[in-house]
C-alpha cells in the first residue's frame, strides 16, 4: 500500500511549527530513521568524487552523515563537517561510515551562519530545506549556504523533494497538488508519515518497502521508506500498534521554484554588467540542474573575474 | 566532535555580532588525544584555507606549541606530521568557546559544539 501523503497547511509560528513537526520527530526516530539512509545518491557521490584534495566542505542538515566518508575511492582527501538540528542524528553523524574514524559534526540550525564567511570551498544540502516551512526562510537557508562557501571558487549542490513523484515511488500524492493551471505552481505542504515500530528500533521488512533504482551507469541502489498502512492510524501506540510520526515537507512544485530559492542576480552579489570595474566581479553559475528520482537538484559554482 | 579543523571554521553569529567574531576562545575544556589517518596530500590542499594565527592560538590553549608562528615554505613530512596532529588528532570533548566580541558561550557536550541560538539571539 503506497504511503499516503496528506496536504496540510502551515500554522502558528513557523519555528514552533517546525520544532513540532520536524525537529522533535527526528530526534525520536533518529536510529530507525538513520538505519534506512545509508546509500549514497549517484549524482551527490558524483560531486563529492570532483573535488580537488584539500578542500574543506560543509553538509548543511547533514542527518546521520551518511556523505560525511565520501568521497570512498579517496577517503580522507577532502573533509565534510555536517551541521545538523538533531542532537540524536549528529550522535549518529559523528561515527558515519563505521571504522576508527570519525567525522566532524556542529549542532546548529541552517538558518543559522556559525562560520567566517566564505570558509568553505563546497557545500551540500541534501533532503533539508524543504523542511522549513515558509518560501522566506527556504531562501534563507540557500543565502547562508551560499554565504558559507567561497565568493570566488565555491561549489554547492541543494537536493530537495519534488512534487512530481517517479514511478517507484511508493507514495501517493493527491492530484489536485499537481495542479499547475496559473503556470507558477507553487508547491504543496504535506505531512509525510514515518512508521516507528513499538516492538522495535530496528527496520522490518513487514513495515517498509524498498525501491531499486538505477542509476544510469547500470548498477542499482535501494532506498527504502516506511509505509504507513493507514494514514489514520495516527496514535502513540502504546500496545503493539506503530507509532506513526507525520513530518513536515514542503514539497517543490518545480525546478524553477528551487531557483526562485536561490534568489536574483542582485541578492547573489552579481555586480551591474555595465560596472567599469570589471575586475574583481562575482557571480554565481548554475551548473546542472534538473529532477532526479522524485527530487529535484541545483549545482552552482561561484566565480570572480 | 571539535577538532582545531572544525573550531578554524566557527565563528559567533548571535545577533548584531559581525566583527571581532572569530576565533572562539575555548573554555574549562576536556581534550582527548586520537590517533587519525596521516594524509598529507589533503594537508597540502588545506594550508591556503588555514587561518594560520587562530591555529597557533588554539593549539597553544590546548597544549601545543609544536607549530611554526608562519606556515614553512617547505613542507616536509615532520611539519605536516605536528600539522595533522594539531587538526584532526586533539578532540575538545567537553567545555565551551566564548564569542571574543559579545561573550555569547556555545557549549561542547560529548565532542558535539552547540551553535544553536535562541529566538532572540538570532541574527
Amino acid at each position: 500500500m503506497p504511503t499516503a501523503v496528506t496536504p496540510v497547511i502551515v500554522s502558528d509560528n513557523p519555528q514552533i511549527y517546525e520544532d513540532a513537526h520536524v525537529h522533535a520527530i527526528y530526534e525520536e526516530i533518529a536510529p530507525h530513521f538513520s538505519s534506512t539512509r545509508y546509500k549514497p545518491w549517484p549524482v551527490i557521490a558524483q560531486f563529492l568524487s570532483s573535488l580537488p584534495t584539500g578542500w574543506i566542505g560543509l553538509d548543511s542538515g547533514t542527518g546521520n552523515g551518511k556523505y560525511l566518508p565520501l568521497p570512498l575511492e579517496r577517503p580522507g582527501s577532502v573533509w565534510t563537517i555536517g551541521l545538523d538540528r538533531s542532537r540524536n542524528l549528529l550522535g549518529i553523524a559523528r561515527n558515519a561510515g563505521g571504522g576508527e574514524a570519525s567525522r566532524e559534526v556542529v549542532w546548529g540550525d541552517v538558518l543559522g551562519l556559525p562560520w567566517r564567511r566564505g570558509a568553505f570551498d563546497y557545500a551540500i544540502s541534501i533532503a533539508t530545506i524543504h523542511h522549513l516551512s515558509t518560501h522566506a526562510r527556504r531562501k534563507v537557508a540557500v543565502q547562508r549556504i551560499i554565504e558559507s562557501i567561497s565568493p570566488v571558487h565555491g561549489r554547492a549542490l541543494i537536493y530537495v523533494w519534488a512534487i512530481e513523484q517517479d514511478e517507484l515511488s511508493k507514495r501517493s500524492i493527491p492530484s489536485e497538488q499537481s495542479d499547475e493551471l496559473n503556470g507558477q505552481s507553487k508547491g504543496q505542504d504535506v505531512f509525510v508519515p514515518w512508521v516507528l515500530s513499538q516492538m522495535s528500533s530496528k527496520p522490518k521488512p513487514s513495515a517498509k518497502s524498498s525501491r531499486t533504482r538505477s542509476n544510469g551507469s547500470g548498477s542499482t541502489y535501494q532506498e527504502e521508506e516506511a509505509v504507513s498502512p493507514s494514514p489514520e492510524d495516527n496514535t502513540t501506540g502504546t500496545s503493539e500498534k506503530p507509532a506513526v510520526f507525520n513530518r513536515y515537507y514542503h514539497m517543490f512544485a518545480q525546478a524553477n521554484e528551487l531557483g526562485l530559492v536561490i534568489g536574483s542576480p542582485h541578492e547573489l552579489r552579481v555586480e551591474s554588467p555595465d560596472s567599469k570595474h570589471i575586475r574583481n566581479m562575482t557571480g554565481i553559475d548554475i551548473v546542472q540542474d534538473g529532477w532526479e528520482r522524485s527530487n529535484y537538484y541545483v549545482e552552482i559554482r561561484c566565480w570572480r573575474k | 566532535m571539535v577538532r582545531l579543523i572544525t573550531h578554524n571554521l566557527l565563528a559567533c553569529h548571535a545577533k548584531g555580532c559581525t566583527s571581532n567574531n572569530f576565533p572562539l576562545q575555548f573554555k574549562d575544556i576536556q581534550i582527548e588525544l586520537r590517533e587519525a589517518e596521516f594524509n598529507p596530500d589533503f594537508l597540502r590542499g588545506f594550508i591556503p584555507r588555514i587561518e594560520w594565527g587562530a591555529l597557533t592560538d588554539a593549539a597553544r590553549q590546548l597544549g601545543d606549541t609544536s607549530l611554526p608562528s608562519e606556515p614553512p615554505d617547505m613542507l616536509d613530512d615532520d611539519f605536516l606530521q605536528k600539522l595533522h596532529h594539531v587538526l584532526l588528532e586533539i578532540h575538545v570533548e567537553e567545555g565551551a568557546m566564548v564569542c571574543p566580541n559579545c561573550g555569547h558561550v556555545y557549549p561542547i557536550s560529548n565532542g558535539i559544539p552547540n551553535m544553536l541560538l535562541a529566538e532572540h539571539e538570532i541574527g
